[in-house]
């Protein structure tokens, strides 16, 4: 039988993620995703979502890699604005 | 430092015009993508875009020459962007619509269950990328502002506290309710996939 609660693992998820739990209760942890296949699923697609925010913002640079001429433009106008130090 | 990065910054430090050009044309698109991703406003981005180049040119001659330019601008980039976003972030929102819920007795209220492709697969995608921006997009802006900072722009969590002006415990908790409300939002999708 397991001695933690979905609610337990849920609110420590992110502890479990990144290894910050003592070896006792990620034992514990462990023991009930065994038997759990409602937190398992929970698990698994926790670190997918973390995954998914990543790489879809990683793709979002990679298709925006020009920046609208206007804005070089602009950028350009400052600095020849500033008096030289 | 890279070979490259060290000539770019040497001809900077000596008020070399083309220089400043080539580093502006070379980031410029880079750095607008990570401040619309905070600041989620088209003028707002720009602006700080602007600033972050006014910034560092500046801050030239403070460069250091084990880092790399394009890590120093977008630290100043976010710096730049934050400065706009300070007022938003510290507003408080409701995120609890969007955690899970549980039964008296500790089980989850709805059973979860696991998505029918891998991240790697449904990345594929263009339109499935669209679709996780679109979601990050609607969780309550304290807790985009988190997950942005620490899951995709990679900041340790001591900065983001600092920047944010929050403690690292309260921190934790926010981006930890900010995935999962993320997942929440992702996962009617998710689940049948192939978008």
């Amino acid at each position: 039988m397991s001695s933690v609660s979905c609610i337990e693992l849920i609110a420590f998820l992110d502890a479990y993620v990144d290894d910050e739990l003592d070896s006792e209760t990620r034992g514990d942890f462990d023991r009930h995703l065994l038997v759990c296949p409602s937190c398992r699923a929970y698990l698994a697609t926790y670190k997918e979502t973390i995954d998914l925010a990543r790489g879809a913002a990683e793709r979002e640079e990679d298709l925006a890699h020009d920046a609208p001429p206007e804005l070089i433009e602009a950028v350009l106008t400052s600095k020849s604005r500033r008096p030289k130090s | 430092m890279l070979a490259d990065d060290g000539y770019l910054v040497e001809r900077l430090r000596t008020g070399d015009d083309t220089a400043f050009e080539e580093l502006v044309n070379h980031h410029a698109g880079p750095l607008l993508a990570v401040t619309r991703r905070i600041l989620r406003n088209e003028e707002e981005a720009r602006d700080a875009v602007q600033e972050t180049f006014v910034a560092a040119f500046r801050g030239i001659s403070a460069f250091q020459s084990e880092s790399r330019v394009s890590t120093w601008l977008h630290r100043i980039a976010v710096n730049c962007a934050l400065m706009k976003l300070r007022i938003r972030v510290r507003r408080e929102a409701d995120v609890d619509a969007l955690l899970p819920h549980f039964r008296p007795d500790g089980h989850q209220d709805h059973s979860s269950v696991s998505w029918s492709e891998s991240a790697e697969e449904i990345l594929q995608r263009e339109q499935s990328c669209a679709l996780v921006r679109q979601c990050i997009d609607q969780l309550p802006e304290p807790y985009r502002v988190v997950l942005v900072l620490r899951d995709i722009e990679q900041l340790p969590a001591d900065v983001v506290a600092e920047k944010l002006q929050i403690t690292r415990d309260n921190l934790k908790v926010k981006l930890h309710r900010a995935r999962q409300a993320l997942r929440t939002l992702l996962d009617p999708h998710m689940r049948g996939a192939a978008l």
